[in-house]
């Protein structure tokens, strides 16, 4: 990575974080604000859920975290890499080498195995996956027998740990899930959530999730809430009664 | 439902951009084409009646040859004109003079090329009722030595009245003197031609004989009809010639032009009707992907009460907007074109003067409805396929192309394949008179054959391109690699289209390489001589006879041997019949015999090659009925049947060059090539002889002297012209297949919106997009070429096979060609990836996994 940055006292620990970071859409009347002044971390190793009503800006924020998204003002870090200096090409690469995804629907290429799915940001870095972890992570999604089977051919369920196994394929140093469970039935959300879970405790992975089931929350370290785009409480260890509560507050 | 189409419409505009591309460049093309010739005719029909205008009866000679270039007919005497002076109503008679001259400028080279206007020179007529000339510079030409140029040739050669103008004709370069420059009327020339006016009996020596005369024009008294007059003339002249109206003489004229025009129009239409053959796979692929891209519209439609036939409607209702709107554009397009080509023909003076553009309605309204129906035809079926949607089809997902390797689709491959393939053979074996209809339709069924076979072989096609690409580009190439197969319907179409352009480029490749190294063979294996003298001008301006007794005095020469040619009516019909000189030719040309004895042909005497001997059944001795311009029919005996590896003009028939003198007239007595063979025939003998043939050949304007190597590479040149010619023409269905590959890969961008996104998302970068992209686009069309390029050399070989005993004996591959085509359809690829790659790569990755 090209970019220097100021060292900030939580680069040590956090796995990304923002300073101030506002983004509006439109102007005028019509202006709308998405984040007000949000100064949010993330902490290595931990599981974070982003809950929120609707158009709370859950999902921009962590669309603006994760450098597909644009902001107006504010700095965003990735590590100690400072977003904001960043151009096309040097985005794509941070994404490609240090952030996993996975999203609601949609999250693999259907011309593509399973297999090939998971390996696709070091196929498109050109890199050779490191085969001994690949093993454990295949082996740990349960996908098996699966690999050669093109995503038409795999059910939701499975089609979302695949897309899982290749968030963490490349070892980044965080993950973001946008509702990875939205699509799913409960026995195919939790193997998923069972699965992030797991690949916090024993692999130490970072994972940030926007969600608005109170369920998945529970699954994580930590809750940070947002309402009209700010941070309006974080909650450590969630159950899933009291994110329940947490959110009946909102009127959500 | 109506107002579903057109929002339809509006919805899907840019989609059908392509759609609207390919009918509107067809139809230009064939409107323009149509609207061109219709101009250049008209222009001609005027200028005929113009140069007619004063004649109200013509009498000339019964005694006619047909040639592709119209009729020649015998002369006819100037006794005839006392004869119908003297009818009652006549108030003039005066024989007409008109033959082939050129005008040398004052650099002794031809004031017009070959392929420019027509050159003539006339009798000046001194009665005021038919003569259409004015003098405006000087006085009308009388003497011996006196010349009259047209205002225009006098302007383009710098002549001033008193300057000396050279003129070559048969008996060579002579010298007049400028005396006037005359004007037609009002117009500068003689109906676009060059003309040069001499006394009558000057014009005569130059160009004809001695008191005889083309026709003889009659202007009568006012008050009378011209068939009043004709049916008075008629009963009062000999017998051996023949009284027309001015009007059907006029008529006739201008009809031997239409038909020349005709020729050349339907030459182009047939390119006009490929580029909209070509184009109707564009529409069918924008309407299948855009119906498919519509599935859950459609479906929802049907949900909500809308009929089957309401939906095949709509979707039908859409292509007849599209198509009308395009091919009312693409006929304002090839209005356009005319107007472009005709100024371009007039600036190189291959027209009429001021030719006007005449808008031909019927030829208009019938390129509208072929862009129309076109459209139509090719958006049924996926119109029919948008009707058989299930209402249900709205709460499924999208659904994906099933079509792969039915049974059913390769077995009516293969039945149309077979129907093709007997077409072609029975037309190119057959002895049927439609026969290039016939091939024309066999490979027109042999390439639907392969379209609908397409999509069966596309999946295994693009696997085997996109397997080195997978190897080199990794994983933009495994995804190029899948793209392209993942939908074969689509990839084979788009290929077709290019398909059918590319195997007729490689059908004109071979056939075209074939003829050149059957030519290059043939003149190897026949001619012995040295050195040739060519001209591009024919009859009374081609090589006076005279000429090869100059080539024969050059010191080195052994023997220089001219070949003559003229149509004569041989065994009752017009045939091109060739003329040498039997003991000296056979110096510089093989002759073998078969039977008698072509070193002896003589007065009275015919001969003919093995092949045509064969199909007539003729033997030595039999009596061949011949009838040429000069005198009565007459028999000619069999006397040889000769083998001759030379390609010859013309079925094979050959007179002796005595016999040529004795049936046409001095003026026509000369030869279209003279063959040469040295003494010494080492390079530096060759080398040596050169000046002095140069020399001569310098006396004659227009001749060209070529050695062996030269004359081979004439030769070829002329198929390389007309390969030319028929590769411009074909470049724009070309060019619209292109655009169909342009059109499916924007398409299908805009169809992996999300797909591109994740990708995208997940680190794939710009540069990566593109060259995924691009490398797709590589795979449809080296998939085009290369399938086209085998049925190219398939049509190709079958053409030369059905044409060995015509001369063509070698079947040749031009293989360089071939490869630059492939080369130039992986750059087309890549050219038609550059706009649809950007958009890939531009797509905003947010939106792009939001959207629907």
């Amino acid at each position: 990575m090209t970019t220097t940055t100021t060292p900030s006292p939580a680069a040590t620990t956090t796995a990304a974080h923002t300073e101030n970071v506002s983004k509006v859409y439109g102007a005028g009347d019509t202006l709308v604000t998405a984040l007000d002044n949000v100064s949010v971390s993330f902490e290595r190793s931990k599981f974070t859920a982003i809950m929120g009503p609707s158009g709370s800006g859950k999902s921009t924020l962590m669309h603006c975290v994760a450098g597909l998204d644009t902001i107006n003002s504010g700095r965003i870090f990735i590590g100690d890499v400072d977003l904001s200096g960043l151009n096309d090409k040097q985005l794509t690469r941070l994404r490609r080498d240090t952030i996993g995804f996975v999203f609601q629907a949609f999250n693999l290429v259907p011309t593509l195995t399973a297999l090939e799915n998971i390996t696709l940001p070091m196929d498109l870095a050109g890199r050779a996956p490191d085969q001994e972890w690949l093993d454990t992570i295949i082996s740990t999604v349960g996908l098996g027998d699966r690999l050669s089977h093109r995503p038409s051919e795999l059910s939701g369920g499975q089609q979302q740990r695949v897309a899982a196994a290749r968030a963490l394929a490349s070892q980044p140093a965080i993950i973001f899930a946008d509702e990875p469970t939205g699509n799913l039935d409960s026995r195919s959300g939790s193997e998923i959530l069972d699965f992030m879970r797991a690949a916090v405790d024993k692999f130490s992975q970072t994972i940030v999730m926007v969600t608005h089931d109170p369920l998945a929350a529970s699954y994580a370290d930590r809750v940070v809430f947002l309402a009209d785009g700010k941070v309006v409480d974080d909650m450590q260890s969630p159950t899933t009664d009291s994110v329940i509560d947490r959110m009946k507050s909102f009127g959500a | 439902m109506l107002k579903v189409t057109l929002r339809g419409l509006m919805a899907h505009k840019v989609r059908l951009i392509a759609t609207a591309i390919s009918v509107l460049l067809g139809v230009a093309f064939m409107s323009g084409t149509q609207v061109l010739t219709s101009s250049v005719s008209a222009s001609f029909d005027k200028v005929f009646s113009d140069v007619y205008a004063s004649i109200d009866v013509v009498v000339r000679s019964t005694n006619k040859i047909e040639t592709p270039f119209g009729s020649q007919r015998t002369r006819i005497s100037e006794s005839v004109i006392p004869t119908v002076s003297g009818v009652a109503g006549v108030e003039a008679a005066e024989g007409q003079v008109v033959g082939q001259i050129k005008v040398l400028g004052k650099d002794n080279k031809p004031l017009v090329a070959t392929q420019g206007p027509p050159n003539f020179g006339l009798n000046w007529l001194t009665s005021p009722s038919l003569n259409g000339w004015t003098v405006i510079d000087g006085t009308a030409p009388t003497g011996a030595t006196d010349i009259v140029l047209d205002a225009k040739t006098a302007k383009d050669g710098d002549f001033a009245i008193g300057d000396t103008v050279n003129v070559s004709v048969t008996k060579g370069v002579q010298s007049f003197s400028l005396v006037g420059i005359a004007k037609f009327g009002k117009l500068e020339t003689w109906g676009g031609a060059q003309s040069a006016l001499f006394s009558t009996s000057t014009i005569q020596a130059l160009v004809g004989e001695p008191g005889m005369y083309d026709w003889i024009s009659i202007a009568g008294r006012n008050g009378e009809s011209q068939t009043q007059l004709q049916e008075a003339v008629a009963t009062a002249i000999p017998s051996g010639t023949e009284a027309i109206t001015g009007k059907e003489f006029t008529a006739e004229s201008q009809d031997a032009f239409q038909k020349i025009i005709g020729i050349f129009s339907t030459f182009l239409l047939v390119f006009a009707l490929i580029a909209l053959f070509v184009g109707s796979f564009i529409i069918y692929n924008t309407f299948s992907i855009i119906v498919a891209q519509r599935t859950k519209e459609l479906a929802l439609l049907r949900a909500l009460g809308a009929s089957r036939s309401q939906i095949l409607r709509s979707i039908v209702l859409e292509a007849l907007f599209v198509g009308l709107g395009a091919s009312i554009i693409g006929v304002g397009f090839g209005v356009l074109l005319a107007i472009g080509l005709n100024k371009l023909m007039q600036s190189i003076g291959f027209s009429g003067p001021d030719t006007p553009i005449v808008i031909p309605p019927v030829a208009i309204a019938v390129s509208i409805m072929v862009g129309t129906i076109i459209t139509l035809v090719s958006a049924v079926f996926p119109a029919k396929r948008a009707a058989t949607v299930p209402p249900i089809a709205a709460m499924r997902d999208v659904a994906v192309d099933r079509t792969g390797a039915s049974k059913r689709r390769v077995g009516m491959g293969i039945v149309l394949l077979a129907l093709g393939a007997f077409m072609l053979w029975y037309g190119l074996n057959g002895k049927s008179d439609s026969a290039l209809q016939i091939i024309g339709g066999g490979a027109f069924f042999v390439f639907i054959a392969l379209t609908v076979i397409g999509p069966v072989i596309a999946t295994p096609f693009a696997s085997v391109l996109g397997w080195p690409l997978q190897k080199s580009s990794r994983i933009t190439g495994r995804l190029a690699r899948e793209n392209a197969m993942r939908n074969p319907r689509r990839t084979s179409t788009t290929a077709s289209a290019l398909m059918i352009g590319i195997g007729l480029v490689g059908f004109i490749a071979v056939t075209a390489q074939s003829i050149k190294v059957s030519t290059v063979d043939a003149i190897n294996q026949s001619v012995t001589g040295q050195y040739v003298v060519t001209t591009d001008s024919f009859g009374s301006t081609a090589l006076p006879e005279s000429m090869a007794n100059d080539l024969n005095a050059v010191p080195g020469v052994q023997t220089a041997a001219g070949i003559s040619g003229t149509f004569a009516n041989i065994k009752g019909s017009s045939k091109v019949l060739l003329a040498v000189d039997p003991p000296a030719i056979n110096q510089v040309i093989k002759f073998t015999d078969v039977q008698g004895s072509f070193a002896d042909l003589g007065i009275g005497q015919i001969a003919a090659s093995e092949k045509l001997a064969k199909d007539k059944n003729l033997a030595i001795g039999d009596p061949i009925s011949a009838q040429f311009l000069q005198g009565g029919p007459t028999t000619l005996e069999l006397t040889s049947i000769y083998k001759t590896e030379f390609p010859m003009q013309g079925p094979g028939w050959i007179i002796s060059t005595d016999e040529f003198n004795s049936v046409v007239p001095p003026s026509q007595q000369t030869y279209s090539a003279i063959y040469i063979k040295l003494k010494d025939t080492s390079s530096a003998g060759v080398t040596a002889a050169l000046p002095g043939l140069q020399a001569v050949t310098d006396t004659v304007p227009g001749a060209k002297l070529q050695n062996l190597t030269e004359y081979k590479k004439a030769q070829t040149d002329q198929v390389n012209q007309f390969l030319q010619i028929v590769y411009v023409l074909l470049a724009l269905a070309l060019v619209i297949a292109i655009v169909g590959v342009v059109n499916t890969l924007l398409l299908s961008v805009y169809e992996r919106t999300r797909e591109l996104g994740l990708l995208r998302a997940v680190g794939m970068s710009r540069r990566q997009v593109r060259s995924t992209i691009r490398l797709e686009s590589v795979i449809i069309s080296l998939m085009g070429t290369l399938i086209g390029l085998v049925i190219g050399i398939v049509f190709g070989w079958a053409l030369v096979t059905a044409l060995a005993d015509q001369g063509i004996t070698s079947f040749a591959i031009p293989w360089t060609q071939l490869v630059i085509i492939v080369i130039i359809a992986i750059l087309a690829g890549v050219g038609a990836a550059l706009y649809p790659a950007r958009r890939a790569a531009r797509l905003d990755v947010l939106q792009a996994i939001s959207s629907e």
